[in-house]
């Protein structure tokens, strides 16, 4: 076993980062371990002292910025009373800020390495939770109606997957405002409700000033 | 699609190319491969092809051009009834064993270039726009027959039929647990059949 590298635990999140970036910029196949090094200051070696290989810096990195989407998008939840003001808000976020071309690489991954594979289906298996649990909670509160809440998060998820390629690729028939109106209305047809924010508005006043 | 023994060499040695992409990933492709699947030398092959970027670019291009003319047929369908052809164009459109299988994988290639690579962006671009006149024009011949409710919004349950079948054709493709392709076919037909006014029994059934 070869001498640790020179380097501490702060590194890691940084590694992540930048490999990331990386990765999100130039693709995983045109992505060396040395870019990646690079962008984070640091030395190849040190990246493979901790990721071992390229595929695991990919699964990595992947979660690491899926993480950061869930932790914002937990965070803006919490301040949302109401299921439909936070199913809407994930599906905002989703269309708004989500950057799926690391999600396409992990796609691609998947089909060939069986790390990436576990990664995609435990990160996938996250957010169908995430959107299952507003779905449940609105189902208790008598705001949606509508099947199982998992069922209905799988089609929402597979729909903004679906979606958000078009959008990537800039297929000229989806942009992002698009994505999000396609999808609420498919939600609310889903759910039997309303997730227009101007009836929200006029059923909780002072519901988005939070 | 039909691949007879006129196939031209330039045919073989993108048949080859698309059999690798799938079956090792864009990536791990080289010219000295390709060529001896297809059964030519690397210096036909570079007579064909300069680069190996441009035959990998060839090859996505030849394989959608070949799943566009049997998938998205223009101004075909005679005898068909819409709900017939919608149900032909799911199945169509999720990765069944064999070919489609293979060619989803190529799709899934596509997205992943055609994200960066300018030269591949317009392919892309050009496929999904085919793509959706063919879905558009299914639902328009549905609702001019009488067989789907007259007020479908065309554009956007022709969006909406593309991004359940690209999101549920994805999970299926890698073998995600809670959605096969016959789990896929029902979760599309479930929801485009609301939006077409009939029952999604009907969107299921072999024709």
């Amino acid at each position: 076993m070869s001498p640790r590298p020179q380097i501490d635990h702060i590194r890691k999140p940084q590694l992540l980062a930048a490999a990331a970036e990386v990765i999100g910029e130039r693709g995983f196949g045109s992505t060396r371990v040395a870019d990646v090094a690079e962008r984070a200051g640091t030395s190849p070696p040190a990246v493979i002292y901790w990721f071992g290989s390229k595929d695991e810096l990919l699964t990595s990195a992947l979660t690491f910025d899926e993480d950061r989407f869930d932790g914002a998008v937990t965070e803006r939840l919490a301040g949302l009373e109401h299921p439909r003001d936070r199913l809407r808000a994930l599906i905002e976020a989703c269309a708004a800020e989500y950057d799926c071309r690391l999600w396409i690489e992990l796609w691609g991954r998947a089909l060939r390495d069986q790390g990436a594979a576990v990664a995609r289906q435990r990160l996938d298996d996250r957010w169908r939770d995430r959107i299952a649990e507003v779905v449940r909670a609105g189902q208790e509160l008598g705001e949606f109606a509508g099947e199982d809440g998992i069922d209905v998060a799988t089609i929402i998820a597979s729909l903004l997957d679906g979606l958000a390629v078009q959008a990537t690729l800039d297929d000229r028939g989806i942009t992002p405002e698009r994505m999000r109106d396609l999808a609420l209305s498919a939600a609310e047809l889903l759910l039997g409700c309303e997730l227009a924010p101007q009836d929200r508005d006029a059923i909780a006043p002072g519901g988005g000033t939070r | 699609m039909v691949v007879s023994v006129s196939q031209s060499t330039r045919e073989r040695i993108l048949e080859a190319a698309c059999d690798l992409i799938a079956a090792q990933g864009i990536d791990e492709v080289r010219i000295a491969r390709v060529a001896m699947r297809a059964g030519a030398s690397t210096a036909l092959v570079h007579h064909y092809f300069s680069t190996r970027e441009e035959l990998l670019e060839q090859a996505l291009i030849h394989s959608f051009e070949l799943v566009g003319e049997g998938r998205f047929p223009e101004g075909d369908g005679e005898a068909e009834s819409a709900t017939a052809g919608m149900t032909r164009a799911i199945r169509e459109c999720l990765p069944e064993p064999g070919r489609p299988h293979r060619d989803w994988v190529l799709w899934v290639e596509l997205w992943l270039r055609a994200v960066r690579e300018p030269g591949l962006r317009p392919v892309a671009a050009r496929l999904y726009e085919r793509y959706r006149r063919w879905m558009e024009a299914l639902i328009r011949a549905g609702v001019e027959s009488g067989e789907f409710r007259s007020d479908a919004d065309v554009a956007a349950t022709a969006n909406l039929a593309m991004a359940l079948l690209d999101g549920v054709g994805v999970r299926a493709l890698i073998d995600d647990p809670a959605m096969d392709v016959e789990a896929a076919h029902a979760l599309v037909a479930e929801r485009l059949a609301p939006q077409l006014g009939i029952e999604a029994a009907d969107l299921r059934r072999v024709v």
